[in-house]
C-alpha cells in the first residue's frame, strides 16, 4: 500500500468509531497534561532554586576557615576546629585539580575617624588580584587596588552612610560621611597591644579611597578592604610603634589567615575539590554543601513528579491497546478480506500501527495545546500552593518566580512521547491482526 | 487458442483433515485435477462435501494436509504469506456469497481495493475501478455504500471488484447463494461474459444443479472426493467445438 492510502485508510477506520476514538484520545490528553506540567513545574522549581543560590552566593566558592565549622551530611553543626592557615598551606590548595584561584585573607578590627565622629569597622586584607577573581562588587568612585596601585581603601557605601557617629552625642546618631570632602583618619584598636610611650601613635589619612556600591551580600557591605602587600605595610609600621614584647606577638598575626578562600573553575567540581582539601587534613565550606541537601530534596520531588505523570501516560498507553484490540476483534472479518484480496501483512501491521500512533500524536498535540493553558493558570492562580510546595524544598524566595516553566523543547519531546506511547501499545494488537487469517473472509455466518 | 488446452491449476492428491477431538474429518480426501486456461469450471456438491475447503486450499487460504496445488506452474502450498499476498494481487481475484464489501467504503473505493493493494497509481486504479462499475451496470452507484445497495448491486460491485485487477483466475464460492432467481441469471451471466472477453479462468463452487449449466466443466464432489468430472455440451459454434476437444481430455482424468 501506498503511504497515502494507508493514512486515509486508517483516519477512516479512527473516525467510523467517533466516541470510542474521542475517549481513547481524551486519556493520551490527560496522560500528555500530566507529563508536561509535571515537568514544567520541576522545571520551574529548578529554575527559581538557581536562582536563589547560583546568584547570590558564588556558588564556586569554597573557603578554609581558621575556626572551621566541622558539619555532618544534614548540615548540622558539630563543633568546630582550629586550624593553622599560612602560605605553605596556600601554595599547597593552589596544587589541587579544578583550583582557578587561591586567596589568602586576613580580618583584623580597626577604628575610622572623621573630625568628631568614629566608627569601629572590619577590616579585610586581600591581595589586589582577587578584587576581580571573586567577582566584587562595581565601584562608585575610585578603583580596587591594583599591583601599580596598592594604596586604594574600599569602603563599602553602606559603612560610610550608616556606620559614623557621635561618641559625645546623648542619642549616637549615625551620620553619612563623604570621603571626598570629610577627612578620615585610619587606626588599629589601642586596647590589643601596648604602645611603646616614646613612639608617636601609628595614624594613617585615608586620601586614596574607593567607594563601593551597596550589594546583596551582607559580607560586602561590611568590610573595609586593604590590598595584602599594603596592609602588611602599614601594619609592620604600627608594630613598629609597639612596646618590643608586643611587637613581636603583633608581628606574628601576619604569618597566619583568618581564612583562605578558593575559586573552583566548575560549579560540579566544588564538592570534589572539597574532597581533595579535606584529605589534606583541613575543614573547609561552601555555600554548595549546604545546596547539595536541599537540592537532593528537589531532585526527589521532581521525581516523584514526574512518576505521577508517567504513570498518567501508563494509564493511557493501556488506554490505546485496549482500543486497537477492541478495532481488531472488529474488523476481525475485514482484516480477512483485506489479506484475501492481496493485502500484504506487513501493511496491516503498519495500519493498526498507524492507528495507534495517531490516536497517540492527537492526544499529544492536544493535550500540549491544552498544557500551555493549564501552566498559565498555575503560574496566575497558583502561588499560595506552589509556595509551599517550594519552600518544603528549600526555596524560600519565590518572589515573582514562575511555578511552572514550558521549555521549548518540552512540546517536541511531549509529543514524540505521546506518538511513542501510541506505537508500542499499537504494536502488540497490530502483530495479532497480522495473525488473522485470510480465511476469516470465508466464514458466512455473521 | 492452441490446440493442446494449458493447465492452469493442479491439484494433486489433494488431501485437508480436520481434527475435531480425536476424531478425524476428512474434509477433502485425496482429490486430484487439473483446470485449464480459460476455462469456467464448476464446483458441485451437496453442503458439507467439501467443496469450499477445496476451492480455499487452491486459493492458498488454507493450508493443505498432505499433496499439491500447482497455480501457473507455482506450488501455492508452499508460498508463505507474502509471496501468496503477492500472488493474489497478481493472479488471483475472489467473489463471495455474502459480498464482502467494505461497509464504511464507497461502491467505488471497494473496487479500487485490489488495486490500492497492488500500489497501482490513484488516476489509474480510479478509471480502471470506474470502468468496472460501469461494466458491471453500476454507473449511476459509484459513490453508494453497500448499504445503500440491493444484494444484486452488491453482488455487482464484488464482481467488479473481483475482476478489476485483471486476475487470470477468479475464484467464486456460492457466489448467488443470498440471492433470488432473477438476479442469479444476471450474475452468472455477468461472470460468465466478462470471464470469456478476458479469456479468464473461473472456479465456482455451488450446490445448486441449476448453475452447472454456466459452466464448461462440472467437477462434482461428494464426501471430499471427486464424484465425476463431465464437460457441458452447449449449441455448437466454433468455439464450443473447440471447447469439447478440452472436454474429451478432461474425460480422461475422470475418477468414475
Ligand atoms: N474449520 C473446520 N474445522 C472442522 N471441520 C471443518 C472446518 N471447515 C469445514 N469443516 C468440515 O469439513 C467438511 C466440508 O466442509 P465445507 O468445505 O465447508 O463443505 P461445503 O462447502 O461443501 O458445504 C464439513 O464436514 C465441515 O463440517
Ligand atoms: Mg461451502
Amino acid at each position: 500500500m501506498r503511504i497515502s492510502d494507508l493514512i486515509k485508510m486508517g483516519l477512516r477506520n479512527l473516525s467510523r468509531r467517533k466516541a470510542r476514538t474521542g475517549l481513547t484520545v481524551l486519556g493520551v490528553i490527560i496522560g500528555t497534561i500530566s507529563i508536561v506540567i509535571m515537568v514544567s513545574i520541576g522545571i520551574g522549581m529548578n529554575n527559581s532554586f538557581d536562582k536563589q543560590f547560583m546568584e547570590n552566593g558564588a556558588m564556586t566558592v569554597i573557603r578554609i576557615e581558621q575556626y572551621g565549622s566541622i558539619i555532618d551530611d544534614e548540615g548540622n553543626w558539630l563543633g568546630s576546629k582550629e586550624q593553622v592557615l599560612d602560605d605553605n598551606l596556600v601554595d599547597m590548595v593552589r596544587q589541587v585539580d579544578h583550583v582557578k584561584a587561591v586567596a589568602p585573607v586576613l580580618d583584623t578590627s580597626a577604628m575610622l575617624y572623621s573630625g568628631k565622629y568614629e566608627t569601629y569597622i572590619s577590616l579585610r586584607a586581600i591581595g589586589h588580584e582577587a578584587f576581580a577573581e571573586f567577582g566584587y562588587p562595581e565601584l562608585i568612585s575610585g578603583a580596587y587596588p591594583t599591583a601599580e596601585n596598592n594604596r586604594s581603601v574600599v569602603i563599602p557605601s553602606y559603612v560610610l552612610e550608616n556606620y559614623f557617629y557621635n561618641p559625645n552625642s546623648r542619642n549616637y546618631e549615625t551620620v553619612a560621611i563623604d570621603p571626598k570632602e570629610d577627612e578620615l583618619i585610619f587606626k588599629f584598636n589601642e586596647w590589643r597591644y601596648v604602645r611603646n610611650e616614646r613612639k608617636k601613635e601609628f595614624k594613617l589619612d585615608l586620601t586614596n579611597v574607593a567607594i563601593m556600591e551597596e550589594s546583596d551580600n551582607w559580607e560586602h557591605n561590611s568590610y573595609v578592604y586593604f590590598d595584602m602587600d599594603y596592609y602588611k605595610e602599614i601594619y609592620t609600621q604600627y608594630a613598629n610603634t609597639l612596646k618590643l614584647e608586643d611587637r613581636k606577638k603583633a608581628m606574628a598575626e601576619l604569618d597566619t589567615y583568618s581564612y583562605i578562600m578558593i575559586n573552583v573553575d566548575n560549579i560540579k567540581n566544588v564538592t570534589q575539590v572539597q574532597e581533595d582539601i579535606e584529605a589534606l587534613g583541613y575543614v573547609t565550606y561552601s555555600e554548595m554543601q549546604y545546596l547539595e541537601p536541599l537540592k537532593q530534596t528537589s531532585d526527589m520531588l521532581q521525581m516523584v513528579l514526574g512518576a505521577i505523570g508517567a504513570l498518567a501516560m501508563m494509564v493511557s498507553a493501556i488506554n490505546i491497546a485496549n482500543t486497537m484490540v477492541m478495532s481488531i476483534y472488529e474488523r476481525t472479518k475485514e482484516i480477512g478480506i483485506m489479506k484475501v484480496l492481496g493485502c500484504l501483512v506487513k501493511d496491516v501491521k503498519k495500519l493498526f500501527l498507524f492507528e495507534a500512533a495517531m490516536i497517540g500524536l492527537l492526544g499529544g498535540i492536544v493535550g500540549i495545546a491544552l498544557s500551555y493553558l493549564a501552566s498559565f493558570a498555575i503560574n496566575k492562580y497558583g502561588g499560595p500552593l506552589f509556595q509551599t510546595l517550594m519552600q518544603s524544598s528549600g526555596v524560600y524566595d519565590v518572589g515573582d518566580a514562575k511555578f511552572s516553566v514550558i521549555p521549548f523543547w518540552l512540546p517536541f519531546l511531549a509529543s514524540g512521547f505521546a506518538m511513542l506511547i501510541g506505537v508500542l501499545a499499537g504494536y502488540f494488537p497490530a502483530r495479532r491482526a497480522t495473525k488473522i487469517s485470510a480465511i476469516e473472509a470465508m466464514k458466512t455466518d455473521s | 487458442m492452441g490446440v493442446e488446452p494449458k493447465k492452469i491449476i493442479e491439484v494433486k492428491n489433494v488431501r485437508k483433515i480436520y481434527r475435531m477431538g480425536n476424531e478425524k474429518i476428512y474434509a477433502v480426501d485425496d482429490i486430484s485435477f487439473d483446470i485449464y486456461e480459460g476455462e469456467f469450471c464448476c464446483l458441485l456438491g451437496s453442503s458439507g462435501s467439501g467443496k469450499s475447503t477445496l476451492l480455499n486450499l487452491m486459493a492458498g487460504i488454507e493450508k493443505l494436509t498432505s499433496g499439491q496445488i500447482i497455480m501457473k506452474g507455482q506450488p501455492i502450498h508452499k508460498m508463505n504469506e507474502t509471496r501468496l499476498a503477492r500472488f493474489r494481487q497478481k493472479y488471483l481475484g475472489f467473489v463471495f456469497q455474502s459480498y464482502n464489501l467494505i461497509g464504511t467504503m464507497t461502491a467505488l473505493e471497494n473496487v479500487e481495493l485490489p488495486l490500492v493493494f497492488k500500489r497501482t497509481p490513484k488516476k489509474k486504479r480510479k478509471t480502471m475501478a470506474k470502468e468496472m462499475l460501469v461494466k458491471v451496470g453500476l454507473k449511476n452507484r459509484l459513490q453508494h455504500k453497500p448499504k445503500e445497495m440491493s444484494g444484486g448491486q452488491q453482488q455487482r460491485v464484488g464482481i467488479a471488484r473481483a475482476f478489476v485487477a485483471k486476475p487470470s483466475i477468479v475464484f467464486a464460492d456460492e457466489p448467488t447463494g443470498n440471492l433470488d432467481t432473477k438476479t442469479t441469471m444476471e450474475v452468472m451471466n455477468l461472470i460468465r461474459e466478462i470471464a470469456r472477453d478476458n479469456h479468464q479462468t473461473i472456479v465456482m463452487v455451488t450446490h445448486d444443479q441449476s448453475l452447472a449449466e454456466y459452466a464448461d466443466r462440472v467437477i462434482r464432489i461428494l464426501d471430499g472426493k471427486v464424484q465425476s468430472i463431465e464437460t457441458i455440451k452447449e449449441e455448437t459454434n466454433v468455439e464450443e467445438e473447440n471447447n469439447g476437444v478440452v472436454g474429451d481430455t478432461a474425460d480422461s482424468n475422470c475418477v468414475n
